[in-house]
């Protein structure tokens, strides 16, 4: 009994955080976003469309899978030219299922977006790894590969007849029309709805870096190939849902309706209409419906046969859209508007920035023997290297000596030929890139790879997503307790990496409007909110002034002082002598000196490293 | 025994325009990195083009037309050809290309594709035509059929496949050659480099959209009395030239057109061939290199380590 009332009482506390929440993040938007939705169920009661219905309801069910291939195209930058395909798969699924398994509707329904699923992440498994251009391709040939297999095997399609499927109902309520427009515009909110929480948050946000910066990404320990498999799944899934449901309100099934073309049309709705905003595939559907009618009245006044000039009003939209800069219509509407009506400055409250934690760890970083060819290039020659915890380990050498490569080596983005890392007694070789960031150990990059679609403080929150335990999608989305007190802890953390490198103030500015140094300030920063036990910062001084010289190498002292183990490479030795206790020199890959830094100096080696070349 | 020689000669006459699309294919993507996807509906532009000149929109009969009025269609179709593929690739490819976006040059291209599909729809309503022939092949053999191995072949089929081979050794003595070649060959293999030494590489690249489109639509031309063209026929051969394409990994000039022989054999086999009573069946013969072809692009994509392959010779 008492701990049923327990419960109660637990359960009562979330539910009134959570509705305190959702009063805090209610907006006139939103209020906005119910009223139309609320219109849209109501029209068929009020509006006289009853002819029109089923119109309706099939262009419902299209943007349903329009928007959700703006998951795959939008969020995740997958050029996908298979939705078409997709919702072949679900509609051939459920019309088989229903017309000549006898199948009841919803357990029908559910296999074909199982099937529609599978096929999704069929193919992104098999295409997940290449290049965009042959993620364009293959989907392509498989938008050909369905509506050819469909509309050559009568077995398949039920020949020309067609598969006719029984009437549809569900506990006695027949599934007119007009009751397939509402289902279809309460899955097309929840469509959008789901692509307007998810894309601003966690998940959203690290593809959104992966779409731009892949390798930078990487190297923050964002599971970027596994994020795209799921986005292209959840896309396909989507698309079969909104096949079987189209099946089930045309009640027979054609082939030729599912081809390329239709792949075709779907990635020109979410283009034209705005890829990256959750309404802009809707707006581009409607678009194109407008031109199809349009074509079909000027097919009927010329005597054309129907669906010719569709295509080519489609194809001249979208290369008109193209030709003005393409960024889709949404986009350019929200900037045109934005000319009149300049948005007012965002006061968003944020949570107080905590301090970073210490690092409690005396585990060092240690390589010994570390070696790399590439081909006939010794790039790194059998290096030692050992990074204490709070101490500031300099890696220096001419041009081309292998330090970057050292570095790639050490972080794992590359494989040694021989040699071993650990960090204190544990082996990491082998480890991905993420699984060493989990241990700790995150490099940045030698030229700016900031996340150019985010601003300053959602570049640092892709790092920040590392320790997440409840970010995922689902939570994400459902929003649970764990997740809204874990996003409001991880955005903190954030905040405090940017004020430690001095970009407190720039953080809800874009990324890009950052000058060069403080990109590389933001760089640092997203690394730091993977709260790492190892830092490897490629050249962090580059480009900077010598008053933001002195601000860095503070910012450096602050993390040797939490306990952080540094390894820099660096070219500015000025620099190097103001913060390095210990130093590595390495020439033509090989280390020919290490020590303190007066040590390295008064080496013969380095000397002859860095002076022998000139003589007066 | 019949049948097989009948295959080949078929096969090989139909691999033969498969080759030159997969020959611009390849050229294309080492250029630019980008897949044409208008590649296809360009060639049957040309085609038609030449159809509209020659004999306008109506139904023809195959032995009316005169070669002079023939010469001049082709020149237009061919000249059309070039100068929308080298002006679409300019106002709408190269802005996309120039900013790395793969989402733009992917819309742009198949905007292209369905923009001249959907104009050559309107224009010719028919499902599909019937092409004049304008060299007399009926006059040779029997009605232009000769009888070879037990087979009846086409006349017509020696001529495309010879045509074709001459065109893709064209295809190479230009690229290796002629400092227009040469000019390709540079930009292939460094942009950057190309365009600092003074090479217009803009403009060679565009030209080389519109010629690469103009090769393959000389065989289609050549090839397109002996079946009814639609325009889904072209839209079909630029899809089985990048198929051909793909699979040699964007190779060189001769090793797409082999492999674009090696599909129209495939396909033909697939269409006729029976072997041992188990047949496919024509249902399979689109279908099955297009399969084929996905099948081993997901090989490699899941042999290779790297987050990226394929990466541009």
């Amino acid at each position: 009994m008492r701990a049923g009332s327990a419960v109660l009482e637990q359960t009562r506390s979330a539910l009134g955080a959570a509705v305190r929440d959702a009063r805090a993040g209610w907006s006139r938007r939103a209020t906005l976003a119910l009223v139309v939705v609320a219109l849209a169920l109501l029209a068929p009661a009020v509006l006289p469309l009853n002819g029109r219905m089923p119109d309706l309801a099939g262009f419902v069910y299209l943007a349903v899978a329009a928007v959700g291939l703006a998951y795959a195209v939008g969020l995740a930058g997958i050029p996908s030219l298979g939705q078409g395909a997709f919702l072949g798969i679900g509609a051939f699924a459920e019309a088989i299922l229903r017309a000549k398994g006898g199948w009841p509707l919803l357990p029908a329904i559910l296999l074909a977006v199982l099937a529609g699923a599978a096929a999704g992440a069929l193919t992104g498994l098999a295409v997940g790894r290449l290049r965009g251009a042959f993620v364009a391709v293959s989907t392509w040939i498989l938008s050909w590969i369905v509506v050819l297999v469909l509309s050559s095997f009568p077995g398949i399609s039920g020949g020309a007849q067609g598969l006719v499927l029984p009437e549809a109902s569900v506990l006695g309520l027949r599934l007119t029309p007009t009751v397939h427009y509402e289902v279809g515009v309460a899955l097309l909110a929840l469509a959008i709805l789901v692509f307007a929480i998810v894309a601003p948050r966690g998940p959203g946000l690290a593809l959104s870096a992966a779409r731009r910066q892949p390798a930078a990404a990487l190297g923050l320990g964002v599971p970027v190939a596994r994020l795209r498999l799921g986005a292209f799944t959840v896309s396909a899934a989507v698309a079969a849902l909104a096949g079987a449901l189209g099946v089930e309100l045309a009640q027979i099934a054609d082939p030729s309706g599912y081809g390329p073309l239709l792949s075709f049309k779907l990635f020109v709705a979410v283009i034209l209409g705005g890829a990256r905003t959750p309404l802009g595939p809707v707006a581009g559907l409607l678009v194109i419906s407008a031109f199809s009618h349009a074509a079909e009245q000027i097919n009927a006044v010329r005597g054309l046969p129907p669906g010719r000039l569709e295509m080519m009003l489609t194809g001249y939209g979208l290369l008109l859209v193209l030709a003005l800069g393409g960024a889709g219509l949404l986009p350019s509407a929200q900037a045109w508007w934005r000319r009149f009506r300049p948005a007012p400055a965002q006061v968003r409250p944020q949570p107080r920035a905590e301090t970073l934690g210490r690092v409690q760890s005396s585990r060092a970083l240690t390589a010994r023997g570390l070696s790399k060819r590439f081909e006939s290039l010794v790039a790194v020659d059998a290096v030692d290297l050992e990074v204490s915890p709070g101490s500031i380990h300099a890696l220096i050498g001419p041009n081309g000596s292998g330090k970057t490569t050292a570095l790639r080596l050490l972080v794992g983005v590359v494989p040694p030929d021989s040699g071993s890392i650990a960090l204190g007694r544990q082996l990491l070789d082998g480890m991905s890139v993420r699984a060493r960031a989990l241990h700790g150990i995150v490099g940045t990059h030698q030229t700016s790879a900031i996340f150019a679609d985010l601003t300053v403080l959602e570049n640092t929150l892709v790092g920040a997503g590392l320790r997440r335990r409840f970010g995922g999608a689902l939570r994400t989305l459902l929003a649970t307790p764990k997740a809204r007190a874990e996003m409001v802890s991880t955005r903190r953390k954030a905040l405090a990496a940017l004020e430690l490198v001095g970009l407190g103030n720039d953080r809800d500015r874009p990324a890009v409007e950052l000058p060069a140094h403080g990109q590389r300030l933001l760089m640092l920063a997203a690394a730091l909110a993977t709260e790492p036990r190892v830092l490897l910062l490629d050249e962090p001084a580059a480009g900077a002034a010598p008053v933001e010289l002195e601000r860095l190498a503070n910012v450096l002292d602050e993390l040797r002082q939490n306990g952080l183990a540094l390894l820099v490479i660096e070219h500015n030795l000025r620099f190097v002598r103001s913060v390095a206790d210990e130093v590595t020199v390495l020439e033509a890959g090989r280390r020919i000196a290490a020590g303190s830094v007066a040590e390295v100096a008064a080496d013969e080696a380095v000397q002859a490293a860095y002076l022998g070349r000139q003589r007066l | 025994m019949s049948l097989v020689v009948q295959v080949i000669v078929t096969g090989l006459a139909a691999g033969g325009v498969y080759g030159l699309v997969a020959v611009g294919h390849s050229l294309i993507y080492r250029l630019t990195g980008i897949v044409y996807f208008a590649f296809g509906d360009l060639v049957a532009l040309a085609v038609f083009t030449t159809l509209l000149v020659a004999a306008g929109t109506s139904p023809i009969s195959q032995t009316s037309l005169a070669p002079g009025r023939f010469v001049l269609a082709l020149a237009v179709g061919l000249l059309v050809c070039i100068l929308v593929g080298a002006t679409t690739y300019v106002l709408f490819i190269e802005p996309y290309l120039l900013r790395g976006s793969i989402l733009g040059w992917v819309a742009a291209t198949l905007a292209i594709a369905f923009t001249i599909h959907g104009m050559i729809g309107a224009t010719f309503t028919r499902p599909a035509y019937v092409f004049p022939d304008p060299i007399p092949f009926h006059k040779v053999g029997g009605d232009g059929l000769v009888s070879l191995g037990g087979a009846t072949v086409q006349v017509r089929s020696f001529f495309v496949i010879a045509l074709a081979a001459l065109l893709a050794a064209l295809a190479v003595w230009a690229l290796e050659q002629t400092r227009y070649g040469r000019a390709l060959q540079a930009i292939a293999s460094d942009v950057e480099g190309a365009r600092f030494v003074g090479l217009p590489v803009e403009a060679l690249v565009a030209l080389t959209f519109g010629l690469v489109g103009a090769l393959a639509a000389l065989a289609a031309v050549a090839a397109a009395p002996s079946a009814p063209f639609a325009v889904d026929t072209g839209t079909l051969l630029g899809l089985k030239g990048l198929v051909a394409a793909l699979i040699v990994r964007f190779g060189s000039p001769w090793s797409a057109f082999a492999a674009g022989l090696g599909v129209g054999l495939a396909e033909a086999a697939i269409d006729n061939l029976r072997i041992g009573g188990l047949g496919l069946g024509p249902q399979y013969g689109e279908i099955l290199p297009l399969a084929f072809a996905l099948a081993l692009i997901a090989y490699r994509s899941l042999r290779s380590d790297g987050v990226v392959s394929f990466s541009r010779p």
